[in-house]
Formats: C-alpha cells, sequence, structure tokens
C-alpha cells in the first residue's frame, strides 16, 4: 500500500463520515502498517523462520453530544472503507452521550525532536541476517553443563503509523524495534533440579541488540533459580531486583495514576494526590523523549505530542502527577499528557506510560544488601497487586534468602503479603544500578520488611 | 453452505496451483484463512464507552521440511497472494531445515473434506443493534441499582462470526462456520474506603440465544450481590489449610497446575514435570482429568448452546475428539498437535490450536475436567473440622519446570466443626501440583459438577477454553494473607 494511497483513503473517509449529515462534531483515521520478522527456537534449535505484514484502518466518530462510534478493518478496498464509514456512524447513532466528552486534539505546530526511534538496518533487514543473533543464544546454551533446553525468539518490527483528524491534525511516523527473548532450562546433575530462566531485550536498533548477554542472564536466572528450599513464615527486610521493582512498584503506580482508573476511582492512589505516599527514596517520572529508548515517541496514538512528566518526587504525589489522553484531559479540564495508546488499529485509545522511570540511588547494589543479616530477594512473581485496595499477596517464583549479606538457597512455595502503601512507605535504599526493560527503568530496591508466608509449617 | 466472497478466492484451481508450487519441494503445508466480523459494546456506568464494529481477514501459511517449520502471514486472500506466500513459506522451512538439529517428519493423516456449521437458533446478524444495547443497558442498570455501595460498573458484550477454511497437503479440505458471543460483567463496590469488586461470564458457540438464558439474565445481579458481600469479607489469616474449593476454582486448577504441563510442546522442551511420566502414578487413584473439546456437550449443563471451548476440527485438520489425560490416578496421555505427535509416535489427537489464522498452532487445552466422585457438598463440609471454602477464581499460573502454582479465589468462606461460616476476602492459594494432586481427600458427585469459561493465554496467543470440575477437598495447601 503506498503513502498517496494512504492520503486518499484517509481523505474519503474524513468527508464520508463529515458529509453525513449526522451531527457529527469531529472524527479521526487511524492507519498502521507493521511488517516483521520472527525467528523462532525451541529445544535450543531453530525450529521456525517467519515473515508477515499487518496493516488496517480504524475510524472513530463523535457526535455533539459526545457519543462514540467506532469502527475498524484490515481489507483496505475502497468498498470496505466506505462501508467502515457507514458502521461508524451507525454504531455513533446508538452510543449514549457523554458531556465530558471535549473534542478531540486540534493540529499542534511543534512536535519533539526524539532521535533513535528508527534503524534503516530493520527496515531491510533479511531474515538470513538476523539468524546470527539466535545462533549466539544457541551457543551460549550449547556450551553450559547444566543447561538442558532453550526456547527463545527474534522478532523484528517496522511500522508506519498515520493519524488523521476533523480538526486539521495530520501526522505520521516510522519506527522500529527487535525483540531479542531467552527462557532456558537447566538441571542439577546430581539432584536431578529443573529450573528455568527467562530474559529479553527490547531496542530500536539493531546494533543495540545483545543476544549472548541476554542467554547469559537467563542462564543465570535459571541456575539461581536451583538448590529450593521452603522456609518458615517470617518478618525481615526484602530486596527488589530491577524485575521485582517493575511488578511491585512501577507497574503498580502505572496502571494506579492511569487518569482513567483514576477518574472511576479504581485507584487506591485516588484523593492521594499532593500527599506523601512513599519514602523520600521514591522518585518517579514519565518520559517519552529519550533518544533511541523503547518507550519513546514522537506524539501518541492521538497524534499528541510526547513529552516527560515527573510523577512522585521524594515521595509526593504529585497534583500533575496523572498520565491522561485526550478525553480525560478533557474531563479534567487540563492538557493531554500525550500518554494515548492504542494495542493497534483495533482499539480506541486508552492510556499508556512512555518509559516509566524510577530514579535510581546512590549507592552499590551490593552495599543495600550487605547489613542484612536475614532477609529475602524477590526477583518475580505471577502475581499482580490489587490495585483497587493495594494490597498486594503473591507467590515469589524466583527470588532468593539472604543470611548474613549473602545471597543464598533458592526458595520453593514461599509468599509475600504487603499494601503497597506501606511497601512505599518502607523503601529505604535505592542502588545507582538499573536497568531498562522495554519501557520500564528500575533500580535494585530495599524494603525494611514484609510478611512472609513459608511453606513449612 | 454459502461462503463469503473472500473465501470463494480459494477454488479447485488454486488448490491445483498450490500443490503443483509445493510439488514435493516440503514434506508438508497447510493454508489458513480466515474472515472475521462481529460487534463489541462496552459500557461503564451506564454509559457507553466503546460501541464498535470490526471485519478482519487473516491468512497463515505453513510448510514444513524435516523438522524446520516456515511461516508467512498475508493480510489479504488474493490468488496471487496466496500462491507467493506458499513460495515464501518454503523457502523459509527450507532455511529451518537447513539450520535445525531436531530432525523429524509429519506423520500422514487420512485428508479431510467437509463443511461444518455451528447451530444458531437467533442469527446475530438478524438482531438489530438497538436491541444488543438495550441488553447491555438493563444489565448496566441492574448492577448500577442494586445497592448504594456501587461505585463502578461495567458490562461487555462481545459477538462474532467466523467462517475458515483449512488447506493442507494430505488433501484436507474444511470449512468451518462459528458464531459465538461473550457477556462480560464486572461490579465495583465500596463502603468506609474499602473496594471491592467481582466479574462473571457468560459464553458460548451459538446465536444471540445465548444471552437469552437464565443464567445470562441474571449475570449482572449475581455479580453486583457478590461484589456487595465482600463488603463486610474480612481478610483471611495465612498459612497451612485444609481447602474446599468450588467447581470453578478447580477447574481453573486443572486447566493451569496441571493441563498445561501436558501439552506435549512444553514435554518436548524439558518444560513439563509430567516428562517421562506417562503410566506413572501421579494423583490420588479417584483422580480423573479428561480433555474433551467435541461439540455437543452444552444439554449436560442444561444450556441451549455449545460450550465456548469447544470446536469441531482443530487447525490442523484434525476432529477434536475425547482425550483420557489420567485415569484413576494413572497418567495416560499428553495432548498433541500434528508435530508433537509425529515425534512421540502417537496419534493426533486434536489439540493443535491458534488464536488466530496468522498465528501458529500451538498445543492447546479444550474443555478440561475432572470427573466427578461421590461426595455430596453437605458431607465435604460436615467431614472437614477446621478450613476454608474457596469459590470462583480471579487468575492463576504456574511455573512450568517446578509445578509450584498460585491461586487466587475471589471470595471465601471459614469452615469450623463442620459448618460454613463467615465469608471473607480473596486468598491465594500456593503448592505443587503433583503433592496436591495426592492430597485430594474427597471429590464431589455429579450434583455438584460444572463447567466455567475462559480465554487461556499462551505464547502470546488466545484461545477460547472451558474447564469443568466437582468440589474438592484438598489437604494441607499453603494459603496467603495479609495478617
Amino acid at each position: 500500500m503506498e503513502t498517496s494511497d494512504i492520503y486518499s483513503l484517509s481523505e474519503l473517509c474524513l468527508k464520508l463520515v463529515q458529509n453525513e449529515n449526522s451531527g457529527i462534531q469531529c472524527a479521526d483515521i487511524y492507519f498502521e502498517k507493521n511488517n516483521y520478522i520472527n525467528v523462532e527456537i525451541e529445544e535450543n534449535s531453530i525450529k521456525n523462520n517467519e515473515t508477515g505484514e499487518d496493516n488496517g484502518i480504524s475510524i472513530r466518530v463523535i457526535d455533539r453530544n459526545g457519543s462514540l462510534g467506532f469502527a475498524y478493518s484490515n481489507k483496505m478496498d475502497r468498498s470496505t472503507i466506505k462501508k467502515l464509514c457507514k458502521v461508524a456512524i451507525k454504531m455513533m447513532k446508538v452510543a449514549t452521550p457523554d458531556p465530558d466528552f471535549k473534542n478531540l486534539p486540534v493540529s499542534f505546530k511543534n512536535y519533539p525532536a526524539v532521535k533513535g526511534l528508527f534503524d534503516r538496518n530493520l527496515k531491510y533487514l533479511e531474515i538470513e541476517d538476523s539468524l546470527n543473533y539466535v545462533n549466539q543464544l544457541i551457543n551460549v546454551c550449547k556450551d553450559d553443563e547444566m543447561a538442558i533446553s532453550q526456547s527463545g525468539n527474534f522478532e523484528s518490527n517496522y511500522s508506519k503509523t498515520y493519524i488523521f483528524n476533523s480538526n486539521g491534525l495530520n501526522v505520521s511516523k516510522k519506527e522500529t524495534s527487535c525483540l531479542i527473548a531467552s527462557n532456558i532450562i537447566v538441571k542439577d546433575k546430581i539432584s536431578k533440579e529443573t529450573s528455568s530462566g527467562y530474559e529479553r531485550q527490547i531496542e530500536r536498533s539493531l546494533s543495540n541488540l545483545n543476544a549472548i548477554n541476554v542467554a547469559n542472564l537467563a542462564l543465570e536466572d535459571a541456575k539461581r533459580n536451583l538448590n529450593r528450599k521452603k522456609v518458615r513464615n517470617m518478618k525481615v527486610p526484602i530486596i527488589l531486583t530491577p524485575k521485582g521493582t517493575i511488578n511491585l512498584i512501577l507497574k503498580p503506580i502505572a496502571a494506579s495514576i492511569n487518569a482513567e482508573t483514576f477518574q472511576y476511582k479504581r485507584s487506591f492512589l485516588v484523593d492521594k494526590r499532593g500527599e506523601f505516599i512513599g519514602s523520600e527514596f521514591l522518585n518517579i517520572e514519565d518520559n517519552g523523549l529519550i533518544d533511541g529508548a523503547a518507550g519513546s515517541q514522537v506524539f501518541d496514538d492521538e497524534g499528541v505530542p510526547c513529552k516527560n512528566k515527573k510523577i512522585i518526587e521524594r515521595g509526593k504525589f504529585l497534583k500533575t502527577g496523572l498520565l491522561h489522553n485526550s478525553y480525560t484531559a478533557g474531563k479534567e479540564g487540563v492538557e493531554s499528557t500525550g500518554n494515548a495508546t492504542r494495542n493497534s488499529y483495533i482499539s480506541i485509545p486508552s492510556i499508556g506510560i512512555t518509559n516509566f522511570i524510577m530514579k535510581p540511588g546512590d549507592i552499590m547494589v551490593e552495599d543495600i544488601i550487605k547489613d542484612i543479616p536475614k532477609g529475602i530477594i524477590f526477583n518475580t512473581t505471577g502475581d499482580s497487586p490489587n490495585i483497587s485496595t493495594g494490597d498486594f499477596s503473591g507467590l515469589i517464583l524466583h527470588g532468593n534468602l539472604i543470611i548474613n549479606g549473602e545471597i543464598k538457597e533458592s526458595l520453593n512455595e514461599t509468599m509475600i503479603g504487603i499494601n503497597l502503601k506501606d511497601l512505599f512507605q518502607k523503601i529505604d535504599a535505592v542502588s545507582n544500578e538499573f536497568k531498562i526493560y522495554g519501557a520500564f527503568q528500575a533500580p535494585w530496591v530495599r524494603i525494611k520488611s514484609a510478611n512472609i508466608i513459608g511453606g513449612v509449617n | 453452505m454459502e461462503l463469503t466472497d473472500d473465501l470463494k478466492q480459494i477454488d479447485e484451481l488454486l488448490i491445483k496451483q498450490l500443490n503443483q508450487i509445493a510439488n514435493n519441494k516440503v514434506g508438508y503445508w497447510d493454508i489458513r484463512t480466515e474472515v472475521n466480523d462481529g460487534t463489541s459494546l462496552e459500557f461503564t456506568n451506564q454509559k457507553s464507552k466503546e460501541i464498535s464494529s470490526f471485519e478482519i481477514i487473516n491468512c497463515g501459511i505453513r510448510a514444513f521440511k524435516n523438522g524446520g517449520w516456515g511461516f508467512s502471514v498475508l493480510k489479504d486472500l488474493k490468488k496471487e497472494s496466496i500462491k507467493v506466500g506458499l513460495q515464501k513459506a518454503i523457502k523459509l522451512a527450507r532455511l529451518s531445515e537447513s539450520l535445525t538439529k531436531i530432525k523429524f517428519n509429519i506423520v500422514q493423516n487420512k485428508p479431510l473434506i467437509k463443511n461444518y456449521k455451528s447451530s444458531r437458533k437467533k442469527n446475530l446478524a438478524d438482531i438489530d443493534i438497538d436491541d444488543k444495547i438495550n441488553l447491555v443497558k438493563n444489565h448496566e442498570k441492574i448492577a448500577s441499582n442494586y445497592s448504594p455501595y456501587i461505585k463502578n460498573t461495567h458490562t461487555i458484550y462481545m459477538d462474532g462470526y467466523s467462517q475458515n477454511m483449512f488447506l493442507n497437503s494430505f488433501g484436507s479440505k474444511i470449512v468451518q462456520d462459528l458464531s459465538f458471543l461473550r457477556l462480560f460483567c464486572m461490579v465495583y463496590s465500596n463502603k468506609n474506603g474499602v473496594t471491592q469488586s467481582s466479574v462473571n461470564s457468560v459464553a458460548g458457540i451459538g446465536g444471540y440465544e445465548i444471552v437469552e438464558t437464565e443464567k445470562a439474565a441474571k449475570l449482572s445481579k449475581k455479580t453486583a450481590k457478590e461484589a456487595v458481600e465482600l463488603l463486610n469479607a474480612k481478610s483471611p489469616v495465612g498459612g497451612k489449610l485444609t481447602v474446599i474449593a468450588d467447581s470453578k476454582l478447580t477447574g481453573t486448577i486443572i486447566h493451569e497446575a496441571f493441563g498445561h504441563a501436558c501439552e506435549a510442546d512444553l514435554v518436548l522442551n524439558n518444560e513439563s514435570i509430567l516428562e517421562g511420566m506417562i503410566g506413572k502414578k501421579v494423583a490420588s487413584e479417584d483422580v480423573s482429568i479428561i480433555d474433551n473439546p467435541s461439540m455437543g456437550q452444552g444439554k449436560q449443563f442444561g444450556i441451549p448452546y455449545e460450550l465456548f471451548g469447544s470446536y469441531f476440527v482443530d487447525d490442523e485438520g484434525i476432529p477434536s475428539q475425547k482425550t483420557i489425560i489420567i485415569e484413576n490416578g494413572i497418567l495416560k496421555n499428553y495432548l498433541h498437535n500434528l508435530e508433537t505427535s509425529s515425534r512421540m509416535n502417537v496419534p493426533p489427537n486434536g489439540h493443535g490450536r491458534a488464536s488466530v489464522s496468522s498465528e501458529r498452532p500451538q498445543v492447546r487445552m479444550g474443555f478440561t475436567y475432572l470427573e466427578p466422585k461421590d461426595w455430596s457438598l453437605e458431607d465435604i463440609i460436615e467431614d472437614t473440622k477446621e478450613g476454608i471454602l474457596c469459590k470462583d477464581f480471579q487468575y492463576g499460573y504456574t511455573a512450568p519446570t517446578t509445578g509450584n502454582f498460585q491461586f487466587k479465589c475471589r471470595f471465601s468462606y471459614k469452615i469450623k466443626d463442620g459448618e460454613k461460616k463467615e465469608i471473607m476476602r480473596d486468598v491465594s492459594l500456593s503448592g505443587m501440583i503433583l503433592e496436591t494432586l495426592n492430597k485430594i481427600s474427597a471429590i464431589g458427585n455429579k450434583n455438584t459438577f460444572n463447567y466455567s469459561v475462559g480465554i487461556c493465554g499462551k505464547g502470546g496467543q488466545h484461545v477460547r477454553v472451558c474447564d469443568g470440575a466437582p468440589y474438592i477437598r484438598i489437604d494441607d495447601v499453603t494459603i496467603g494473607g495479609l495478617n
């Protein structure tokens, strides 16, 4: 599909929906086109090579009462588009009025300059050229005595996005991303115990991918999870690894400061704006403008320029610390923060993060562990906190005991329970080192104490 | 059966040309195409949030040679695109073959040439959009007005119609015409700063009759009632306890903690605790677990439509069928797709499923259930001195290599001296699945047996599933809690 076709189809759409004489206040067209490569390994051997394309269009129409209709398709011919416009209007006519709807974004004069979101090498990547990365994963696993299997993949994606609206907004962008993921299984030859470890890296540019490093980290993760033991109930300090910080601090905060969750009063942080909700070590921002970062964007999925927003400063949840799209911003009478997010053309914009960052502290990782006589390292869990209450009670999937400042056995059947408000107040150290996982940037964090429920009576 | 215009592209001439293109260059190929359309109506607090309609086509072309797969995904069903797509898939399969160390062939199956259509009493397309809207509005109203403590309601109606065609190198040509519907209701309540919520859904394969059943009519009221009741529930105390699990929770545990470990792709990748266990005792001898995604099972649950997890044929052309996983405590079979059955030298059992044609089929469950035995619920409770009755579930997961699982139920009741006491909040249950299956000390009878519907995720793909179980009692389960 040529760019000129996209412009003419979009023009047709906007004309059709505005010509319907149906009381339309505004409309937007979202068009997306993707090409991807995916190479998968299973049982530590290349299993599948895949190439594909995806494209689609969606139309959102809103009348003067705020009633919203939406329709989408991946059939790009003129007759489908005409039908789609009709359907969107039909949907709008049966929708309920919404006085909280103000307007779609108006066009912007200036957009920020964010470098490194597009890599020509990824646009023109041939599948044969990506095999090197996958082979590096395979070799790390093959060369290790304890590793018995690995699944993983390499993925690259090149996308073009176009957004048009009836307020004159007309923007387009091209972006690339690539990913390498490794899940390694290890077996202890003597005890016959098995365990797995997972690691992945997402980048905008191919040259930043480090497959050997990803596989080695997955391997270390798997080995650290051997020699498992059940523990007794206890109340001890907890060290969150960067993955643990993402699970227990960044993801729940991101979900709670989403203006939609907030406006529906589904967040445990409702009524807490302007208050101290954590210790001085809790510093959070959402920054869409970091050059080359996975979560960076020039504009969001409604065409609004992205920015850097401070959310929590020295434990204080800022009054301006919510993430908005144009709807929630209009409802609150503020500007959109440029956080409108669509899963793809199939969804109306909700709200999401750009790069969500917990600011690092100033001490080394070793130093936040070394003074703990008895404690727990918390790496991963499959649980997530309850956003409306802040309660968290979950299984530690990967975690270890700390005895006299040293990392010891891994944990079996061990659960942790804490309310997030309590957890945020009990943060008493943050490392200067941090890790980046996709759109999250997280340090190691120490929690003064939390309840551990063990599998031993 | 009348084919949609897009699928009419795939005629006998094209199939002949595809066979010529493949012409023994690969050991196997298949093509899946589908045309989907549907409606989604999403309401919050009695206001519409998303009223949408879609029309989507998908096509995935797979080729295989001696252990290597190639996969090519298209977004149109033009004859020329399909031919080029097959050529690409063949090229990619040969590339995979040159690199893979695990060599095997796909064992040939008898070709299947058949058209299937799911029954529907009320065609979705014949129902006016206003009627669908009114249905959702009505549920929202019932939930909102249930109590002054209701703070937030959320109802989603989703229906869809899918026509898909499957072709493969064995000569199969299968058309499936399905219509499905899901009604989902979520309610938040709040009192004195405490927020609680409950979720329920009704879903099936069939027409508009799915939302006209008694069960569907009561959906919003039931959900609102649960959300309000939970406001007075206290947090339980964590520790080791005897647990009585209802059919919804038990079904989920069977699916998540045990069912996934039976998926032969995980077994081959050394990711299952059940590797090498066929023929061995893995559970107490009262335990029998089945997966049966065949059509025609709605009747036993008194519903006039098909179970949400059912299908006629899987996404590799193998008819759905009953598979015994555990019989009287002994592990009998894994679940297979074409690849795993070929490699493990057993017949395929119809568990190769993909969420859409643009994804590759994986080994997936359909309707997984634990067979009922002879305990009545009253007897199980009466026989329990101290414990906790856990109902419904919020979510659950399992570490595949260890079998360590964690489930969160939605609410629970204290059991003391054989009596059901006050309601309590959600609790987490954790354990090692093979230990847990041996700690089942009571399995409920047919009257306690029920099914539930869900969407199961694996490797980024989501498929329709059902699970089923009677009430059961498990001794010595680790219960989490904040206290």
